[in-house]
């Protein structure tokens, strides 16, 4: 890509042969006048260099400057003018309204070398602005953050503690057990959510490392510790058919299955006598499908497109933390990888995810 | 002490915190009636049935961030009920942890007296009695 240059003259000749001299290299706009300059500025908001000659009949070069500085501060702007000038150059200089002047009749080696320091200039301008805007947002999500974060960190242990003052005044053993028993489920869910903040910042912050990955052993850590937490009575099946050896980073794929298998396991129609999840997963011809499918309360029509969103919670009847889709979705995002949802009320929902052999 | 009683729902998605409500209200010698509802649907269609057992006061300890429906939205689909259910109760909302949007929000509830931090303890659940002299 050319830089965009725009040269403003009122003398005819000086401007095609600037443009003779340079428009192999550069991508150069010409304009007559002042008015001219000010209208293809407009149009061209990537121009990154102005040269502008002093003396003009409606403007001079130094006036132009001053008048477009805060209307387009990221072009470069260079004055073309001759030595009389000198004394109107270095006072606009001091004043900040143009970057540097070059002396008439300028040479082509002149005009190349100030070309080259005002294109270094206006790249470590407009980085840094870009910067200045990411880490301004980067910002602004780290306060949401941080007050929904802290807010869901309060809640268990603001019920424990109410739980603490009231169990003071309790005296019957089996009541307190009782509390107990809930309170166990507060530090519980607890811990969860900062696990899965623990993941969040993994997937955000971690550099992917690719390893092979064993289906198996991983399907038998997570059935394991879904049955102990969940529920002995779910039904599950896993089948693995693996063509080839299927390579990926671990830490995302572990959060992938952990996250759809709880919510397969955890969001199950309460009565159902033959409740089940079932795990497909394919691997073949560079690519892994895995299925998940239960026979649970399935999700609203309605929150089929929020499901994915940090703290969105389609269902109440179980406690979340409104992270463990997000991280399913980030993580496949960092693996290139993609997921599809299909759900109906009280019949089930079945997702299906793609991630390419590494 | 004046013998007025009241009917008290909480609705709080949940279980500890409902159980401590209870608990903390029963305690109280003020409640008639407790009921606590773990999602705010049912509470609503609790309300809009407008069973009626005796003739105080409901008061009604919403908790704002509740999955589904939250507490803003409980009181804004209360607010659309008839003045005459909505005149029997009283409406209490408290959470774990506000920000300045929560409060204006609250601030702008007819139906809401007052909002307060959590715990739920003995001393919230009396401040909000205290509140009704």
């Amino acid at each position: 890509m050319k830089i965009k240059i725009l040269y403003i003259d009122d003398e005819v000749n000086n401007l095609t042969g600037f443009k003779a001299s340079f428009r192999m290299d550069y991508n150069i706009l010409i304009a007559h006048n002042t008015i001219q300059a000010h209208d293809l500025l407009i149009r061209n908001p990537d121009i990154r260099v102005i040269f502008c000659d002093q003396r003009m009949p409606d403007k001079t070069g130094v006036e132009f400057f001053k008048d477009i500085k805060n209307e387009f501060p990221y072009p470069i702007r260079i004055l073309l003018t001759g030595y009389t000038d000198i004394e109107a150059v270095i006072n606009s200089i001091n004043h900040g309204n143009i970057f540097r002047y070059v002396q008439k009749p300028w040479s082509v080696a002149d005009i190349i070398a100030a070309i080259n320091e005002a294109h270094k200039f206006y790249m470590l301008n407009s980085m840094l602005s870009i910067k200045n805007g990411e880490l301004k947002k980067a910002y602004i999500e780290l306060d949401k953050f941080a007050h929904s974060v802290t807010h869901d960190m309060r809640r268990p242990l603001m019920g424990i503690l109410g739980a603490i003052e009231v169990a003071q005044e309790i005296d019957d053993i089996g009541e307190l057990k009782s509390m107990l028993n809930m309170m166990l489920e507060s530090v519980k869910n607890l811990d969860g959510f900062i696990q899965s903040t623990h993941d969040y910042y993994n997937l955000k912050r971690g550099e992917l490392k690719i390893e092979e990955i064993d289906f198996e052993e991983l399907i038998k850590i997570e059935e394991k510790s879904l049955k102990s937490s969940i529920g002995e009575d779910i039904r599950f099946n896993a089948n693995v058919q693996q063509e080839e050896t299927f390579r990926c980073d671990k830490v995302s794929m572990n959060i992938i299955l952990h996250n759809l298998l709880t919510n397969a396991f955890k969001y199950q129609k309460k009565g159902n006598e033959d409740k089940f999840v079932e795990l497909d997963i394919k691997v073949a011809t560079g690519m892994a499908t895995i299925c998940i499918k239960d026979n649970g309360i399935g999700i609203p029509e309605n929150d089929i497109n929020d499901i994915f969103d940090m703290f969105y919670r389609s269902a109440s009847e179980e406690p979340g933390s409104g992270f463990g889709l997000y991280n399913v979705k980030d993580a496949l995002l960092k693996l290139n990888g993609n997921i599809q949802v299909d759900s109906k009320i009280d019949i089930g929902s079945t997702f299906k995810v793609t991630i390419q052999n590494k | 002490m004046d013998g007025v009683k009241y009917n008290f729902i909480v609705v709080d998605d949940s279980k500890l915190d409902c159980f401590v409500a209870e608990k903390v209200i029963k305690h109280s010698g003020k409640a008639l009636v407790v009921k606590s509802f773990l999602e705010p649907i049912k509470a609503l269609e609790y309300i809009k049935r407008n069973e009626i057992f005796n003739t105080s006061k409901t008061i009604i300890i919403l908790d704002i961030q509740m999955p589904v429906m939250t507490g803003h939205q409980f009181v804004e689909a209360f607010e659309q009920l008839s003045q005459e259910i909505q005149d029997r109760y009283i409406v209490y909302m408290i959470s774990s942890s506000s920000n300045e949007s929560d409060l204006n929000r609250i601030a702008n509830y007819k139906s809401v007296r007052k909002f307060s931090n959590k715990p739920i303890n003995k001393e919230m659940i009396n401040g909000f009695l205290r509140d009704l002299k």
